[in-house]
């Protein structure tokens, strides 16, 4: 869009110019300083209580091979369907031990000119940038098998290695920032739980339009 | 001799008299001497809060002149309080008494703020054998920051019971000329306070302001309620020789 | 009085008697209250939190230009497409004329104040385009063809019992009113939009400027799904959502979920930088973001009012406000209500017709302690009252009432014998039998209270009495 197809621009950028020669006092008080969050000292517990507190179905695995098993029985009890995968090495590697006789649809075959996954997608299974042990939360890219990945089936399946996870909110930002995430992706989501919403009488309900399961299979050794 | 002067809202002085009264009895049973500036009329909040900021503030510029020199004044209502310590600065900024608005403003109490932060005095003697729940008027709550001063004093009256109200800090919807400018949704709000009080068992129901007082009463009464309302003071007022002999009650 | 403020009257008395709507307020705002009380604890601080968040949008609101800018640069840097819109109309014709050159047939809505504020959705479907809400609530109120009724929860004034009529006439549900079931029938009506659309549009809780990121947040997941399927994305939103770093989210996005729903954060909170980068598996072709001014500018020169652009959109200053508790929502006529739409209304464009709106309050201050940005919203309803009145919109008779008013308390005497003769008048009023009858001087009053009792003697006038003059 060229500039001059949106004369608005000049105009509202003049009208806040002129309108901020006028200072505006700042509240002035103590204490933006303090600790707004109690620092996270156990992030396993931490990220585990979260977990359990907004629904997130959390399985500890001591390596990559007991995390490929806990994904291939989570995979077994669900409905036949398209198990919609992130094509990367550490998945690849694991799909050894899942049931062979599942539909499985890898992104990079999609890129050759499909989409993400289809609509009848029963699971999806893909990595993460981080995890938030203060919120419970996992943050998903562009890169983690595309943006439709983390939310388009019934479950998503997350698989993640202990040290991806940080203490709070702060340091995942910072993680990000470090590795270039944002500049490197157009999407980027922290999830915390499962698809919900509270628009009836503010009861909250599980599976809006979301996943109504998400599962972080977390391996302390990742080879 | 300990001495304060009287501040009373041009509503307790014309409506609710035994509010100052009682006020009075109680500073001079803790040893206060008191005054009362007679050329006082109003704070000037109706007109303030009505948006007539010109038309308040010459009578707040009156006040400031007239409470000149007081060393304490003292107030048994929250939202006229509030009027002055909080609100003269921004209505008189720019004028030349604003400065000794400001220092008025540090020397105006609510009366149970004044017991009990600066006489530091929380038992006054009183005796008032009844179940009294308590009403949080919002400008004593929010823009004096008084919760505990109130309860306290309430917690060593002889003979009460003391109970907490159902949402005993939402507003009763008096709020000055909003009860008639939009009087059903007012009324509405005060309906629902009534109906809080008279859940929680209360015989009387108190509080430092006596426009909610005036407002909950009124709705109290038209709903044909057993809860009665007194103001604070007339609580505080009462000791074991004068029981029986309620003056501060509504009715 | 204005047309709107009759109505507001009109429409404030009913509510105000309808019991049942009352207490249907009352439970949800229990459950919420409840929630707020669990979540809290989570701050070791919330009052350092507020104070810092306060601080942060001083900063992006004082230096608007400066972030918007670089917003705007870094958005078009990866291709997306930034359209200021001065009015409503601007920001409806770009989006309606984008639809139509695109082919557009069905656009999927997540969420958006700002498109309330625009009116967006009429005039999309006045053009032919099917436009779903998708937000449950918004999807309710939609079928029903009301506007929202609440920020954060469109549909808060419905019982599930309501919502399950509504879902069995016009969806063909079963009629039963468990909410899981409920919501399931939405998902299932919706998802095959999604899959067709070929616009999305949806709101903005953030606009961050050093990442040219737009902030977006809901528990659903529906706007995941709009961002995710069709092949054009619209981002609308106001100019002042703006904050300077990313990681300033770190601290916006749990204050906005704990004040919003009691939350530790909401569900999705999302970041969109642009159309799908090179490289990447899904994603839009075209990105677009709307900034709308409508009047912001203006407020933003008001130096007094101006932290009301702070606003974060929570929701937490209607669900303590005591006002909005008895009339609700819908009464307020307006697209923001409560508290922050009182002292917002008036200054959009057009404003000027819910100019009863800050004088329909009665200062409790509740609100202002709610506020996760520490926007003095009581005080700021002070303010606009004093403007309207300066501005010489009030009615005479009130005018030369508080004239008339100033100059009895000018004066000790002329109050005293105007007092004295005015409780002599009540008290043959009321001797008389009067009260409550329409020549019962203290009508305004008596139609709602019983009459206060009045007494014969004054309090000066006993003091003197007792004490003897001064």
């Amino acid at each position: 869009m060229e500039q001059t197809e949106n004369p608005g621009r000049e105009r509202i950028l003049a009208r806040i110019r002129a309108a901020l020669r006028k200072p505006a006092p700042m509240h002035v008080a103590s204490g933006s300083q303090r600790t707004v969050f109690a620092p996270v000292t156990d992030v396993l517990a931490r990220f585990e209580k979260e977990c359990a507190g907004n629904h997130t179905e959390l399985i500890i695995a001591p390596d990559a091979d007991a995390a490929g098993a806990a994904v291939a029985s989570v995979l077994a009890s669900l409905p036949a369907g398209e198990i919609f995968v992130q094509d990367a090495p550490a998945l690849r590697r694991m799909a050894s031990a899942w049931p062979q006789d599942a539909k499985f649809h890898w992104s990079n075959a999609a890129l050759a000119g499909g989409e993400g996954p289809a609509e009848t997608s029963q699971a999806t299974i893909t990595l993460a940038e981080t995890l938030v042990a203060q919120t419970g939360s996992v943050f998903v890219s562009a890169a983690c098998g595309g943006r439709g990945a983390s939310v388009v089936a019934p479950v998503h399946i997350v698989v993640a290695s202990v040290d991806q996870l940080v203490p709070d909110l702060d340091a995942a930002f910072a993680r990000l920032n470090e590795r270039g995430v944002p500049a490197k992706n157009s999407f980027l989501c922290l999830i915390t739980g499962s698809s919900r919403t509270s628009d009836i009488e503010k009861i909250m309900v599980l599976g809006a339009h979301g996943p109504r399961r998400l599962v972080v299979v977390l391996a302390h050794r990742w080879e | 001799m300990k001495k304060v002067a009287m501040f009373i809202p041009c509503f307790v002085d014309q409506l609710t008299p035994e509010v100052g009264l009682d006020m009075a009895r109680v500073l001079h049973r803790i040893g206060f001497q008191t005054e009362f500036p007679s050329a006082q009329t109003c704070c000037g909040q109706p007109a303030f809060n009505s948006g007539y900021w010109p038309d308040a503030r010459p009578l707040a510029e009156h006040f400031v002149r007239v409470f000149h020199g007081a060393e304490a004044v003292v107030c048994p209502s929250g939202s006229c309080a509030t009027m002055v310590r909080n609100f003269y600065p921004e209505l008189l900024a720019g004028t030349p008494l604003f400065d000794e608005a400001v220092n008025l403003g540090r020397r105006v109490f609510e009366f149970s703020e004044f017991l009990v932060n600066v006489a530091k005095v929380s038992d006054v003697g009183a005796s008032f054998p009844h179940r009294v729940a308590y009403h949080d008027a919002c400008h004593a709550l929010r823009e004096l920051h008084l919760k505990r001063e109130p309860r306290e004093l309430l917690r060593h009256v002889r003979g009460i019971e003391f109970v907490e109200m159902p949402y005993s800090e939402d507003c009763c919807g008096f709020g000055g000329t909003f009860a008639t400018k939009f009087s059903m949704i007012s009324s509405a709000m005060g309906d629902t306070k009534a109906g809080n009080a008279e859940a929680s068992g209360a015989e009387y129901l108190t509080s430092t302001d006596p426009s909610c007082l005036l407002h909950i009463d009124g709705i109290l009464r038209r709903r044909k309620s057993a809860v009665r309302t007194i103001h604070l003071a007339g609580i505080l007022a009462q000791t074991a020789d004068s029981a029986g002999r309620a003056s501060g009650e509504s009715r | 009085m204005s047309s709107a403020a009759k109505e507001f009257l009109r429409n404030a008395a009913i509510k105000s008697a309808d019991l049942a709507h009352r207490q249907t307020l009352r439970r949800n705002i229990d459950h919420y209250d409840a929630a707020i009380e669990r979540a809290r604890p989570r701050f070791l601080d919330w009052q350092a939190g507020r104070q810092r968040c306060h601080e942060i949008k001083w900063e992006a609101i004082n230096h608007l230009d400066r972030y918007l800018l670089e917003f705007e640069e870094r958005v078009r840097a990866r291709g997306g497409h930034v359209f200021w819109a001065e009015t409503a109309e601007d920001a409806r014709r770009y989006i309606t004329d984008l639809a139509a050159r695109n082919g557009v047939r069905t656009i999927v809505k997540s969420k958006s104040m700002v498109g309330e504020e625009v009116h967006l959705t009429a005039a999309l479907e006045e053009k032919g385009f099917r436009v779903l809400d998708t937000d449950l609530g918004e999807f309710i109120v939609q079928l029903r063809h009301e506007p929202p009724y609440h920020i954060v929860t469109p549909a808060m004034h419905l019982t599930r019992a309501q919502i399950a009529a509504l879902f069995k006439e016009k969806l063909g549900g079963d009629g039963g009113d468990d909410p899981q079931k409920l919501v399931a029938v939405a998902r299932r009506v919706l998802r095959k939009d999604f899959f067709s659309a070929e616009m999305g549009i949806t709101g903005v809780n953030f606009l961050v400027a050093d990442s040219g990121m737009v902030a977006i947040t809901t528990n659903e997941g529906n706007d995941r799904l709009g961002t995710a399927l069709p092949r054009i994305h619209v981002a609308i939103t106001g100019i002042e959502k703006i904050v300077p770093r990313l990681a300033d989210l770190a601290l916006f996005w749990p204050m906005l979920a704990n004040s919003g729903t009691g939350q530790s954060v909401t569900c999705y909170n999302s970041l969109i930088g642009g159309p799908r980068a090179p490289g990447e598996l899904d994603g839009p072709e075209e990105f677009h973001v709307v900034l709308l001014d409508n009047g912001r500018s203006e407020l933003l020169a008001d130096a007094e009012q101006r932290d009301v652009l702070h606003c974060i959109r929570c929701g937490a200053c209607l669900n303590v406000c005591p006002v909005f508790r008895t009339i609700g929502g819908h009464t307020y006529g307006a697209t923001y209500s409560g508290p922050i739409g009182s002292v917002l209304m008036p200054h959009l464009l057009d404003g000027k017709k819910f100019d009863h709106l800050p004088f329909a309050s009665s200062l409790c201050g509740a609100c202002t302690d709610a506020c996760p940005v520490k926007i003095d919203l009581h005080h700021h309803l002070l303010h606009e009252r004093r403007n309207i009145v300066g501005a010489g919109e009030q009615p005479w008779s009130e005018r030369m009432a508080f004239k008339l008013w100033r100059w009895m308390m000018m004066s000790a005497g002329r109050f005293e014998f105007l007092g004295w003769a005015g409780r002599a008048a009540l008290r043959l009023a009321y001797g008389l039998g009067l009260e409550g009858s329409p020549l019962d001087p203290l009508r305004p009053w008596t139609k709602v209270h019983r009459a206060p009792r009045i007494p014969k003697r004054s309090f000066r006038a006993l003091w003197k009495e007792q004490h003897g003059a001064d």
